[in-house]
């Protein structure tokens, strides 16, 4: 299964797309970070495999 | 080599205690779980380690390791969201370990003899991975490997009703970087995980060889309060316990007690070690410590008999009744009903929390 991720460019903060995905818009996680992040941060390729697949990445 | 440390996980076992917490945090020998697996980690040389985390304890579990520095290590945080696996947690570390091979340590584990054997061994060969194996009583109850004489893996089987070997896996693995190919190629299990079995069984059947490391001293996942309870035993038992606080001279104690410095054990307390006692914590007079019991800081202990316990933090416990193998949450306290009447116990007691009057 392919696994997407994305890094924050202001801490360094990995995070999934699926997080991603499920905020659209979030704060970085990172604490004391205040970068904000977004599922369109992502490569448009990694973003249309991901809905593609999106019963994958839930429970 | 670089670090992966598990930390998600919903800590179900562990209710009430993990309703405010993750279960990585909660302390044996009042150490947080977690910090074991930080130190061995560092001690077998590998410094830079990636956190995974899950939805739940994001920020106590960042506020306690912060960038790392405080342990000698660098830390890189990995939020995984959704657990869909011990596989996908470490697929969500691949841009983080890079080109390296990676230890992967489950947060809520703890071992004494820590992992640099397991590293070494991996280092020497030429291994796809290499897990660390213990001998259990209940071989049907673990994912089993079966090992030839140098303790290379033939295969790896999931609670097998007839075990070839009572070595189990535990939840210390190293990989090689080919892990992360092999990972995509896997499939959720029928439970919608991506599993770490899966993972070493396709390196195993892609030729790779695996290498294993049993582990010989004691080893517990702490998944439950029972597993926590026998970890501070084991922990107490081995650690080296220093009496820095103040002994009233009055008070009697023997064996070896961990006093923080800002603890006091006033006139008429009677402690027998091995215990370890926290910052800021009274026991006061007429009150027994028995072995194998952690109170955590803040807390203040009068008339009560208490052995073989771990008492998190921030507790006031006013009882001449007797607590034996007990896990106090932080902030709970315990009083005592004998001059109230009707008689009777009076209790408030959280969700899922479990009590034996
Ligand atoms: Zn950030």
């Amino acid at each position: 299964m392919r696994i997407i991720t994305h890094t924050c460019t202001e801490c360094g903060t990995v995070v999934s797309a699926n997080e991603l995905e499920g905020n659209r818009v979030m704060k970085c996680p990172g604490l004391d970070c205040a970068n904000v992040l977004r599922f369109a941060d992502l490569p448009q390729e990694d973003r249309q495999f991901f809905l593609e697949h999106a019963e994958q990445y839930e429970l | 080599m670089k670090g992966v440390l598990l930390s998600g996980g919903t800590g179900s076992r562990l209710r009430p205690i993990t309703h405010t917490g993750p279960k990585q945090l909660v302390p044996v020998a009042n150490k947080p779980v977690l910090e074991y697996a930080i130190e061995d980690l560092k001690d077998a040389g590998v410094t830079e380690i990636g956190v995974i985390l899950g939805h739940k304890g994001r920020e106590e579990i960042q506020e306690l390791l912060g960038d790392g520095s405080d342990y000698g290590v660098e830390i890189t945080y990995i939020v995984q969201g959704n657990p869909l696996g011990l596989a996908h947690a470490a697929g969500c570390a691949r841009d983080f370990v890079g080109d390296d091979d990676f230890v992967m340590y489950l947060g809520d584990n703890i071992l004494k003899q820590g992992i640099a054997e397991l590293v070494e061994s991996f280092e020497r060969g030429d291994y796809g991975a290499g897990i660390a194996l213990q001998e259990v009583d209940n071989p049907q109850q673990f994912g089993i490997a079966d090992v030839d004489d140098d303790g290379t893996v033939t295969q790896l089987i999931e609670k097998p009703d007839e075990p070839p070997t009572n070595l189990a896996l535990i939840g210390i693995y190293v990989f090689s970087n080919e892990v992360f190919d092999v990972i995509e190629r896997l499939e959720p299990s029928w439970r919608g995980e991506l599993e770490i079995t899966d993972a070493i069984q396709t390196l195993l059947e892609d030729g790779h060889d695996i290498d294993s490391h049993v582990v010989r001293g004691w080893w517990k996942d702490t998944g439950k309060p029972e597993d926590i309870l026998e970890a501070n035993r084991l922990v107490l038992e081995d650690d080296h316990l220093e009496r820095n606080g103040r002994v009233a001279p009055d008070a009697t104690v023997d064996g070896r007690v961990d006093l923080h410095e800002t603890a006091t054990i006033e006139d008429g307390a009677v402690v027998r070690g091995p215990v370890s006692i926290s910052e800021n914590t009274v026991i006061e007079s007429g009150t027994y410590v028995g072995p194998y019991t952690s109170i955590g800081p803040d807390s203040t202990l009068k008339g009560v008999h208490i052995e073989n316990s771990v008492v998190i933090g921030d507790t006031t416990i006013r009882t001449n009744g007797k607590i034996v193998d007990s896990l106090l949450g932080r902030g709970a306290n315990v009083g005592r009903a004998d001059d109230e009447l009707p008689e009777g116990r009076r209790l408030v007691v959280g969700e899922n929390s479990q009590l034996k009057l």
